[in-house]
């Protein structure tokens, strides 16, 4: 192998090393719980901080390009997605479909999510989990063989951030409705910190979410599940 | 896949794709430095990416692929509207003299593949990948289907229509419209 080669080889590794430090320091999507009475089940989505995020993967941003998306069908039956851009939902959603999951993905500005509950929750909520992790600047999450069954709507709502569609979400959430979903009716989301007791939304056991800052560098956190 | 966790085992990976990703490359660029950065953007990305890989589930070569079409069309949209951000993996910063000469040799050798690449230019985005994976980066349709994430059938029916719509085609489309990539 030539010198490039070897050269390259060297960064890389160098590179894997600096990520794992940096991961080291970091835990962007964690979910949070808040109180014990409340369980997260089925599909919950962790809402990395982008605050945080921005300052401490500040020499990671700009290494991977990519087109919006990628909707990835393995053998098994498992769905995985790539979101790199937040643009293009419809194209996503029929993409979704092509690999057998039904969707309904709104993208949304900053601050901003659809009103709850878009419908009610789905069969499979209480056997399956997925969680949405950071991928880059964007997200990535997998959907199990038969977690949206027939008749069930994947629910994938973000809040982008107001520093364009191609940067870490400002939130994001992820939820299994079973039969009609309610259009998106953009409303405010709970800033946290906000009253200080920070919002906990409750919809007769529909979706719910979650929220809480940790430290004072770290963004926002926030988890939303189907009880 | 622990790619990013793990340096021996994304040594052994590297060592077993570098040539293939350099190939694949040199076939869709014609400038050795440029090609240098690309190779750099898609290891890089392959560790972006490394959880998306099951081993198992598709050849490690066909997600390898999926991985750099997605940088190299990226690069495509991305190459009128900015300079290079500073601070990244800069793959040309890592070439000496002989190394330019052999990404030069590389070019050449490739040149009659980009010319094929060319004449696809006008196909439908979607027919397009297909038939590039497999005419010219000599995937097989199932690889390619893991690469571009789509079903089996649906690679084998793009294919055909790709193969099909080439032979009405008199001449190759004459420009590279920037943003259908």
């Amino acid at each position: 192998m030539s010198n490039f080669e070897e050269r390259l080889l060297s960064a890389l590794t160098e590179e894997i090393a600096t990520r794992k430090a940096e991961n080291g320091m970091t835990t962007t999507t964690t979910p949070v719980r808040r109180g014990s009475r409340r369980r997260l089940v089925g599909l919950s989505a962790a809402l990395a901080g982008v605050a945080a995020a921005a300052t401490a993967v500040v020499t990671l941003t700009g290494l991977t390009s990519s087109p919006a998306y990628a909707v990835t069908k393995a053998s098994d039956g498992a769905v995985s997605v790539q979101i790199h851009e937040f643009s293009d939902p419809e194209g996503l959603e029929a993409e979704l479909a092509q690999a057998g999951v039904k969707a309904v993905v709104d993208y949304l500005p900053q601050g901003q999510t659809c009103k709850d509950p878009r419908g009610s929750a789905g069969t499979a909520s209480g056997r399956f989990g997925a969680s949405i992790r950071r991928s880059g600047d964007g997200i990535a999450f997998t959907i199990e063989e038969g977690q949206v069954p027939a008749g069930e709507t994947l629910v994938l709502t973000v809040s982008k951030s107001e520093d364009g569609a191609d940067r870490p979400p400002f939130a994001t959430s992820l939820q299994v409705v079973k039969g009609a979903v309610a259009a998106c009716v953009p409303t405010s989301m709970p800033v946290p910190g906000d009253g200080g007791a920070g919002a906990n939304f409750e919809d007769d056991g529909g979706a719910g979410f979650h929220t809480k800052t940790e430290g004072k560098d770290q963004g926002p956190s926030l988890s939303t599940g189907t009880e | 896949m622990r790619l990013n966790e793990d340096p021996a085992a994304f040594e052994a990976f590297y060592r077993r794709h570098v040539d293939a990703v350099m190939k694949f490359v040199v076939r869709r660029v014609s400038d050795p430095h440029l090609a240098a950065d690309l190779t750099a953007d898609i290891f890089l990305a392959a560790l972006d990416s490394a959880h998306t890989y099951v081993p198992g589930r598709g050849s490690e070569i066909a997600w390898l692929y999926g991985v750099a079409r997605n940088v190299v069309s990226a690069q495509h949209r991305r190459a009128a509207r900015e300079a290079r951000a500073t601070g990244r993996l800069a793959g040309r910063r890592l070439m000496d003299d002989d190394d330019l000469a052999r990404m030069e040799e590389r070019i050449d050798a490739e040149r009659q593949m980009r010319s094929a690449l060319e004449a696809m230019r006008g196909l439908p985005e979607g027919e397009r990948a297909v038939l590039e994976l497999v005419a010219i980066d000599q995937l097989t349709v199932a690889e390619a289907a893991a690469a571009l994430g789509v079903r089996q059938v649906t690679a084998r029916v793009r294919l055909h229509r790709a193969r099909r719509a080439l032979e009405h085609v008199a001449s190759p489309p004459p420009v590279y419209v920037e943003g259908q990539a």
